[in-house]
């Protein structure tokens, strides 16, 4: 089960970056993260974290719920441009994305050595992350760009969540702290910027 | 040998109900009246009884084309998984007899497109070709990635193995094999982000435009190889990726196979009706993203053996 949600989380992600409209963009994030708050619950029920089931819960609730939700309600505040078409073309990206998760598979070879269990989720995370910079560098509009970066934090979740048996619940609720500040001055941001071209 | 007979009996009874099936959901989704699910069943009738007639330009191809069009894919039927336990399966055909089984049916049906010398036929060919050469590779990796998993290149002992152990720790691979099948399943059948298998309108056809200038009992038969085709992308859905309920007596897991049928067209018409077609220069891009999930599917398997 938890190999099938693995594989949901990288699929959602490799669809995200072939997708052209934002919303469609924020749904398949809202997706990417569900998966990745059953797979915390998932493990978290397994190792019998509590810490680990209440970031899970706050994952859906946060990242599949009010963030897409709210991204979607600034881009219709701000009139975002919602047909986002990728800078890299898509044959190249169907040679690139192939290209970046066998890289990635034998980049964290080392490192799969040294866990003694779910050691290849650690891969998956890396490439994840490596595919998230990828979309963040393949759209010019600043939209994508934050789901971009938004998904490379759910990446880098995953790796703590798989390599580390639970970290301490202060540093997950720390880092989801810092994610909701991030959107907040994305806001400020874009209230800034409107003020200014007017 | 009797099961296996009388399941491939029962996949040629299923297979028009399946096409009218989805058209007939798509009706209800969009609140029309339905049609009846025994159409398929209908038109072939309606179409037996007519006049066959040909094209002035039409030479010898046409006339044979359409046996040639609809006989590979009653060959591929034989080849297909077992639906029982028990039953009589061929074991060794892997994932190039399939394809190229299909491909030929694929390239009669061209040149039978060719061969009616209207200008709409032609068209309809050249895009046929340029969409069945993209999903070749794809569907090739596909069939492979799965053979892999359950251990034998063999389609259907491939069926078979998953059917009796399910490879539970590749079941990331498994999901990305599942994904770029069901993007394939879509293009070769002409469903609708690929091909909009209702329009007449010239500017978006593509099966429909091979066979325009087709009538009588050759029409029929090009209407029951599609039909068959879908059956057979289908089932190999059904037995590939959902491999559950074929461990029971036979009645059951009889029953449970048309219901995983009918639960891939209840996908397609769900599909068909949520989205718009792709413009045919988008195309490539869809297929495309089968690959990529064909390709990472074997490199998962290889890689990380998730």
């Amino acid at each position: 089960m938890v190999d099938f949600l693995m594989g949901l989380f990288l699929a959602s992600l490799i669809v995200a970056l072939f997708t052209t409209r934002l919303y469609r963009l924020l749904n398949w994030y809202a997706f990417n993260s569900m998966t990745l708050g059953l797979l915390a619950l998932l493990i978290g029920t397994r190792l019998d974290d509590d810490a680990m089931l209440i970031t899970g819960a706050l994952t859906i609730l946060l990242k599949a719920g009010v963030i897409p939700l709210f991204l979607k309600s600034i881009s219709r505040r701000f009139r975002f441009i919602r047909q986002i078409q990728p800078e890299i073309k898509v044959h190249y990206a169907i040679i690139l994305v192939p290209a970046i998760l066998v890289f990635t598979f034998y980049l964290s070879e080392p490192i799969t050595h040294m866990i003694t269990h779910n050691s290849n989720y650690v891969a998956i995370s890396i490439s994840s992350l490596f595919l998230s910079l990828l979309l963040m560098m393949e759209h010019k509009n600043i939209a994508p760009k934050i789901i971009g970066f938004l998904s490379m934090e759910n990446a880098l979740f995953l790796l703590g969540i798989t390599a580390t048996d639970g970290m301490p619940m202060l540093v997950e609720l720390g880092i989801f702290f810092d994610l909701l500040m991030a959107i907040v001055v994305i806001n400020l941001l874009f209230h800034r910027e409107q003020e200014e071209g007017a | 040998m009797i099961l296996y007979i009388l399941s491939i009996f029962l996949m040629l009874l299923v297979a028009p109900i399946l096409l009218s099936y989805i058209k007939a959901l798509k009706m209800v989704l969009l609140f029309k009246k339905p049609i009846s699910l025994l159409q398929g069943y209908r038109t072939v009738a309606k179409l037996l009884r007519k006049e066959t007639l040909l094209s002035k330009e039409a030479s010898g191809v046409t006339r044979y084309a359409p046996f040639l069009v609809l006989s590979p894919l009653l060959v591929t039927l034989f080849f297909l998984p077992p639906v029982v336990q028990g039953a009589y399966y061929v074991s060794f055909v892997d994932a190039f007899t399939l394809t190229g089984l299909i491909s030929l049916s694929t390239f009669f049906l061209m040149l039978l497109g060719l061969d009616s010398a209207s200008a709409f036929g032609g068209i309809g060919s050249s895009r046929e070709a340029f969409i069945s050469a993209l999903v070749e590779p794809a569907m090739v990796l596909t069939v492979f990635a799965v053979s892999m998993m359950a251990q034998d290149l063999g389609v259907g002992q491939a069926g078979v193995n998953l059917a009796s152990s399910f490879p539970k720790m590749h079941m990331a691979s498994f999901l990305f094999a599942a994904i770029s099948f069901f993007i394939l399943l879509l293009a070769e059948n002409g469903r609708i982000p690929i091909d909009n298998p209702e329009t007449h309108l010239e500017l978006t056809m593509v099966h429909e435009a091979m066979t325009l200038d087709l009538s009588g009992v050759y029409l029929a038969m090009i209407e029951s190889a599609s039909a068959i085709k879908f059956l057979i992308f289908a089932s190999l859905f059904a037995s590939l990726f959902m491999p559950f309920g074929y461990n029971n007596a036979p009645p059951i897991a009889v029953i449970i196979f048309v219901c995983k049928l009918f639960a891939v067209a209840t996908a397609v018409a769900l599909i068909e009706v949520n989205t718009a077609k792709l413009r045919l220069f988008k195309v490539p891009n869809l297929l495309g993203i089968a690959i990529v999930f064909a390709f990472l599917s074997l490199i998962t398997f290889y890689l990380l053996g998730a």
